[in-house]
């Protein structure tokens, strides 16, 4: 039982990571806290179902994230970048008033009520750990928010773009100084961070069911995750989706009547301890 | 505008309810006004806290609905007579925001945004999950007793009538929240709003009025609560939704938040939308999302903010002062 419940946490965990290395990068370049995140997750989804349904889920797993990363250069290009000048609580609004439009479109195409996308042939098995039976769908999804955790990791680290992402994010004006394209720098990472966003809504929807409320539900775990680990950190980012997916699964076991409170519970208290975050100076 | 115009004004506005009342006829025209005064309210309560304290909530929904909560819960125990129920709930919002928000204003900037968005949504999954006597999913009724504040329900429940309270509430308390904003702890709060490192410097501590600013404006929407639970005699979580803070948000936006009177204007030309819409309202969420943007974008400071440049610099500076 508690196996398996830390290895669902860890599951929710990891999808958290992807979701909200997304949300991190985008606030790092662009200062914008994206309140339509959630729904371009949603939208993710909704679209790697349509494509599953016709091909399959490899493909959908595919197609989805280049779509949505289509859709956030367009974001950057046509929003953000028109308005960098603004005061971010504009900006704010603005990815709000977006939310509520999205979530609209997305329930006239698709309906309503709950869908669910099969797992792959490929993955429908289980593995015996420790006597719990653990699909291997869930371990995939493990290993992609590993994956992504590890390769944006490097990718900032040990990259040359990666570097102009660290200096961009530290200094924008300064970083153009030198030469960098900061605009097609940011292009780039808010379709990336959107492209993630999608890939989450892809990775989620064989285990969680597709429905119009997918979004606020995320959104808002998103939000906990990003303001424990503090605003723009990944490194933060990373360990607060794992902690939050932990305590939420264990939470389950031990206490069912106030699990869904534990993750605020948590929030609470570390804000009372470091009110930036985790790894916060960043405001 | 100097104190006694604003009560002449506040007068003037306290006899135009019950003409208003006398005038209209329809019923559902006045339970719509009605509704659109209450979410007046709610919208000044959010207004408040953007205008005084430069932080936006996204879960002022947690107020309204929470204060429907607590007069139903205390109307069902049967504790104490139900104007002094009204009395206590009102106080134990404003002190509960007190306390949330002695540990919410201390983060900066959009980041308080997304907490009061996960404190709200943790209230709502509560109360739609909870069993007992509120109801879970399916809400609560509110037992009103048969007289409250010396009037009968009847009398109190009559369109006409209710649309009088509910206008007599969002004047009083637009004249009060006037009258306090001029005052000392008006000047502090702009102060700490505006510079919070040199408000730090000449002395003035910076959580606390950030904190009771977050109070007072869950105070006001918690008249709101309260006035809608009255309204419909029902309290389900989704008054408690984030997507009702987002709409109520969305009225201050819209109206514009730089002056007291912009968030209530903002509320009415929504419902007027809402009303007009009619067949399109399954896409409301697409149309007023995209309205939202629209003002946000070339009218940042709302209708009511186009409405002073229209009508001249004039006013807006002496209304700048004061409202």
């Amino acid at each position: 039982m508690l196996v398996s419940n830390m290895f669902n946490g860890l599951v929710y965990g990891s999808l958290l990571i992807v979701m909200c290395s997304g949300l991190a990068l985008i606030y790092g370049l662009r200062r914008v806290v994206n309140f339509a995140h959630g729904a371009l997750y949603m939208l993710g989804a909704y679209l790697g179902y349509s494509v599953a349904l016709h091909s399959n889920f490899w493909v959908a797993l595919v197609a989805a994230p280049a779509v949505m990363a289509l859709i956030g250069v367009l974001l950057d290009r046509y929003g953000f970048r028109l308005l960098q000048d603004r005061d971010p609580l504009t900006v704010v609004l603005v990815t709000f008033g977006l939310l509520l439009v999205i979530e609209d479109v997305v329930q006239t195409i698709w309906g309503k009520s709950n869908l669910s996308v099969q797992t792959p042939q490929l993955l429908n098995f289980s593995v015996d750990v420790f006597g719990a039976a653990l699909p291997a769908y869930r371990i995939g999804v493990i290993v992609i928010g590993a994956a992504v955790a590890l390769g944006l990791s490097l990718w900032l680290r040990y990259s040359k773009v990666g570097l102009f992402v660290r200096a961009a994010s530290t200094d924008p004006t300064t970083t153009a100084m030198q030469g960098v394209n900061t605009d097609a720098l940011s292009a780039g990472v808010v379709g990336l961070g959107t492209a993630l966003a999608g890939l989450a809504g892809v990775v989620a929807a064989p285990f969680l069911s597709l429905s119009p409320s997918m979004s606020s539900d995320v959104l808002i775990d998103s939000f906990v995750v990003v303001v424990i680990g503090g605003l723009g950190s990944l490194a933060g980012a990373f360990i607060a989706a794992l902690v939050l997916g932990m305590v939420q699964a264990v939470g389950a076991v031990y206490l069912p009547d106030v699990a869904v409170l534990l993750p605020f519970i948590l929030m609470v208290a570390i804000l009372i301890w470091k009110p930036a975050g985790l790894a916060g100076s960043r405001t | 505008m100097n104190k006694s115009r604003m009560m002449l004004c506040a007068v003037g506005a306290l006899v135009a309810g019950p003409v208003v009342a006398l005038l209209v006829s329809s019923g559902t025209a006045l339970s719509l006004i009605t509704q659109a005064v209450i979410y007046a309210i709610f919208a000044m309560g959010i207004g408040l806290l953007l205008r005084q304290n430069g932080l936006v909530s996204f879960g002022h929904a947690l107020y309204f609905g929470g204060a429907g909560y607590g007069i139903g819960i205390l109307l069902q125990l049967n504790l104490m007579p139900a104007e002094l129920a009204v009395l206590v709930t009102l106080l134990a919002v404003a002190a509960f925001a007190f306390l949330v928000g002695l540990v919410i204003v201390r983060v900066p900037g959009i980041a308080f945004g997304m907490l009061t968005l996960a404190i709200g949504q943790m209230f709502f999954l509560t109360a739609s999950r909870a069993r007992g006597f509120t109801g879970g999913a399916d809400g609560m009724n509110v037992d009103w007793p048969s007289t409250l504040f010396g009037l009968s329900q009847s009398v109190l429940l009559k369109p006409s009538n209710l649309f009088v309270l509910c206008w007599s509430v969002l004047v009083v308390l637009t004249l009060a929240l006037a009258l306090l904003l001029r005052s000392r702890f008006g000047a502090i709060t702009e102060a700490v709003r505006d510079n919070e490192e040199r408000a730090r410097f000449i002395g003035i501590s910076t959580v606390l009025p950030r904190a009771s600013v977050y109070a007072l404006s869950a105070l006001v929407t918690g008249v709101a609560g309260i006035l809608a639970a009255l309204n419909t005699g029902f309290v389900s979580p989704e008054t408690l939704h984030w997507s009702l803070s987002g709409m109520a948000l969305m009225m201050v936006v819209v109206g514009g938040f730089k002056v007291l009177w912009g968030p209530p204007l903002g509320a009415v030309v929504y419902f007027l939308f809402k009303d007009i819409l009619g067949d399109f309202a399954t896409h409301w969420m697409t149309i007023f999302g995209i309205a939202l943007i629209t003002v946000i974008v070339f009218s940042p400071t709302g209708i009511a903010g186009a409405l002073q440049r229209l009508f001249g610099t004039r006013r807006s500076a002496a209304s700048g002062e004061s409202a």
